[in-house]
């Protein structure tokens, strides 16, 4: 943190420096960017400075001034249309967008932001110029400037574009997220036909509080409670599952390891969304499991034991909140454990076999083999895969999504006027709140705090993965 | 004695789990074969045999059903995104294994945290962005939305790049050799394997994703869709009587290629989710 603060330091530093002692080019260069260069006899590295200085007033004219005006607002015309009889036209009049100026103006900041930087680093390289040339030293033609961009600063042309693509897929729909939860923006207020503004924390007040009408607060709450179980269960279910199999399968008592692990793999080879879909015709009302289960008086026994509705004659596998809860984490061991077996197979290849023989010569048993010896070394390896897997859990919008979607219908008033539903995670909460409903207010605010819970998690990996100083105990 | 029994009782339980985990599949594969094109609630095994589900898919398109035309585009956004990812990939792993310059832990920390932020979130965002620029609807947008970000994901190639000595480089660089030469001569020949992985895992993306496909290609025109839409909307209330065993049909296909891909990459797949720790 500290070495953070002083690489800032430095950074203004070095700029202050070369304003102070540069000589005219440099100063000049304040004004009209590609002046250092000029002086320099570097005319084309001059020319693509000043056109790009020239671009970005244009630009900041254009387009960010009139964007920027408006931030303040979200805008202020509201959208009118004028039917005019006599041309049989209707003309429409000249509205503000609201999401189209934010959206732009988030925009316009970075490309300020970008052009700062780009400002302050002209004007370090314009006076690292002047020191060379005083010292006598030789200046690159433009040729060799190029030349260099494949060579020492091969990395400034290889992230280019990537850089690009993560910034606009990536950190702009983040920051636009974040700016909508301050906002107004739900059905009542869609552009282009009615405007938006800010409104503060209002969204944040709103998702915590309980009245008769608004019952978000109870609904976060549930949703919240059941998307963290969700996530403890899916997560060492199937982690535990997987170990157990790896071990079972690859055991040296087990004859043609090759042909059961190929056989699970078929499960998990088969698109997800082709099995899900598949497995919830499977077990619907009227579903083929539901069938067999009440012709074998499975369905009879389990009303006598009162875990099925005396009013049902089916079992409720996807449509009871506690049958779907269950049967959601069994599907999600079934799409799962194949995988962790993969990976614990991997892992389980390469455990230090010197140390599992000195135990056995010792005398300890299998399984205080396996808890004492294998599972230390697994968790070793997978410990920071395990945390990672909790927040893709907290985030799997797959597994809840295909399996309840249409098929399950809350008979909770409260959540029902939230438009939640008890087997909703957040993120199928948030994601049937705007497809469906619009409420991007709400789902943003939503989006943020999930954001919040995950990135504590990642924060937990991320000092795991970096403190790396036990990477000599199994070696 | 003792032995037999473990013997036994282990493959016992070794064969009900291998029967719990194909059950769906079976099911799957001989409704493709039904005769009967809703859900066979009462029978597991269909009562009529048919490849007419097959034919339905292919040689009968109607308003719901447009296996060809999903296929295609899937498969034109899958290549195209296949390869800008793994480009980006191979050159953001690239600068950060090879190359040292200022900055670089603060890129890779930023990356990293980056990466662990999840894509549902800022879909909606994603989807507004999109919309601005009037790319909803179109293969071009998918494209963008699939493969812009997929820079992020150079972690596993990186640790691939870590293991290639440097005095390959070092004498490449005593030789006069650049850094792009460098790159495209000599650490991009010796990643191969590594390249292979990055290609699967990327074609496979558009295969599988069916929550950004449903939110951008939403105009309801069911020859712009991708596999993965077309069949769920299959499923929905007023068509899955009539479409069903068509559904599993499609879900065979898809199967096929894509259990064939998933196989040749499962090797890697248990490095990439250990971070390389385990050398296999």
């Amino acid at each position: 943190m500290k070495n953070f603060f002083k690489s800032i330091g430095n950074y203004f530093k070095e700029f202050a420096t070369a304003i102070a002692k540069g000589d005219i080019g440099v100063k000049l260069s304040l004004v009209i960017m590609g002046a250092g260069y000029a002086a320099r006899k570097q005319i084309i590295n001059g020319i693509i400075m000043t056109l790009l200085e020239a671009v970005f007033v244009v630009m900041c004219v254009f387009y960010a001034a009139p964007n920027l005006a408006k931030f303040g607002t979200l805008g202020t015309v509201q959208f009118e249309q004028k039917f005019d009889p006599l041309t049989m036209t209707s003309t429409v009049n000249d509205y503000d967008n609201s999401f189209l100026i934010l959206l732009n103006s988030i925009i316009a900041l970075f490309i300020i932001l970008a052009f700062i930087l780009v400002y302050i680093g002209n004007i370090k390289t314009v006076y690292r110029l002047q020191l060379r040339k005083e010292a006598g030293k030789h200046i690159n033609t433009f040729a060799e400037d190029v030349k260099s961009l494949f060579n020492q600063k091969f990395n400034i042309t290889l992230l280019t574009l990537p850089c690009l693509g993560i910034i606009l897929m990536n950190i702009i729909p983040i920051l636009v997220l974040i700016a909508v939860a301050f906002t107004n923006y739900d059905q009542q207020h869609m552009p282009p036909n009615a405007l938006f503004t800010w409104v503060g924390f209002k969204n944040f007040k709103q998702l915590f509080t309980n009245s008769t009408t608004v019952t978000f607060g109870y609904a976060f709450g549930k949703v919240l409670v059941w998307t963290l179980v969700w996530a403890f269960f899916a997560t060492f279910t199937t982690f535990i599952g997987g170990i157990l199999m790896a071990q079972f399968v690859n055991s040296k008592n087990t004859k043609l390891p090759k042909l059961w692990r190929t056989l699970f793999m078929v499960a998990i080879a088969v698109p997800q969304f082709v099995t899900l879909l598949l497995v919830r015709n499977f077990f619907g009302d009227s579903g083929i499991v539901n069938t067999i289960c009440s012709n074998i008086g499975l369905t009879d026994f389990l009303k006598s034991i009162g875990l099925v509705g005396s009013h049902l004659t089916y079992i409720p596998f996807l449509t009871n909140p506690n049958w779907t809860k269950v049967m959601i984490i069994l599907i999600n061991i079934w799409v799962g454990v194949p995988y962790q077996m993969l990976i614990a197979t991997g892992v389980l290849m390469n455990i230090p076999v010197d140390q599992l023989e000195s135990a056995r010569i010792d005398g300890a048993n299998k399984f205080q083999i396996f808890w004492k010896i294998t599972m230390p070394y697994i968790l070793f390896i997978m410990g920071p895969s395990l945390i990672t897997d909790f927040v893709k859990n907290i985030n799997n919008f797959n597994v809840i999504y295909l399996l309840t979607q249409d098929v399950y219908v809350t008979s909770d008033q409260l959540l029902a006027n939230s438009n939640a539903k008890e087997v909703d995670l957040l993120v199928t909460w948030l994601f049937r709140l705007t497809n469906e409903y619009y409420n991007y207010k709400i789902a943003s605010v939503i989006g943020i705090l999930v954001f919040i819970i995950c990135a504590a998690f990642t924060l937990v990996t991320f000092t795991q993965m970096i403190k790396g100083n036990r990477e000599e105990d199994f070696q | 004695m003792k032995k037999t029994v473990d013997f036994i009782i282990r493959h016992a339980v070794l064969l009900i789990l291998a029967v719990i985990w194909l059950i769906p599949i079976v099911w799957l594969v001989v409704t493709s074969f039904s005769g009967y094109r809703g859900i066979n609630t009462s029978h597991f095994f269909p009562e009529t045999w048919s490849l007419n589900n097959y034919r339905a898919l292919f040689l009968e398109p109607d308003s719901v059903v447009q296996y060809s035309a999903w296929f295609k585009n899937t498969f034109i956004i899958a290549i195209f995104t296949c390869i800008i990812s793994t480009i980006f990939v191979l050159m953001v792993s690239y600068t950060m294994s090879c190359m040292r310059f200022k900055g670089r832990k603060a890129l890779m920390s930023f990356g990293i945290i980056l990466n662990m932020f999840p894509g549902v979130l800022s879909m909606i965002a994603v989807y507004f962005v999109m919309k601005s620029i009037g790319l909803t609807n179109s293969h071009l947008g998918m494209i963008i939305v699939y493969s812009a970000a997929s820079g992020l994901g150079y972690l596993i190639t990186k640790g691939f790049m870590d293991t290639i000595s440097v005095s390959l480089r070092e004498a490449a660089r005593l030789e006069g050799a650049s850094e792009a030469t460098i790159f495209m001569r000599i650490i991009i020949p010796l990643s191969k394997p590594i390249i292979v992985y990055t290609v699967i895992n990327s074609f496979l993306v558009p295969w599988g994703d069916f929550v950004l496909a449903k939110l951008m290609l939403n105009s309801g025109i069911s020859t712009d869709w991708t596999i993965a839409i077309g069949l769920y909307n299959m499923l929905n209330k007023s068509l899955v009587n009539k479409y069903f065993s068509i559904f599993c049909a499609g879900g065979v296909i898809v199967s096929i290629p894509i259990s064939i891909l998933f196989v040749l990459m499962q090797k890697f797949y248990v490095e990439g989710v250990t971070g390389g720790s385990v050398k296999g």
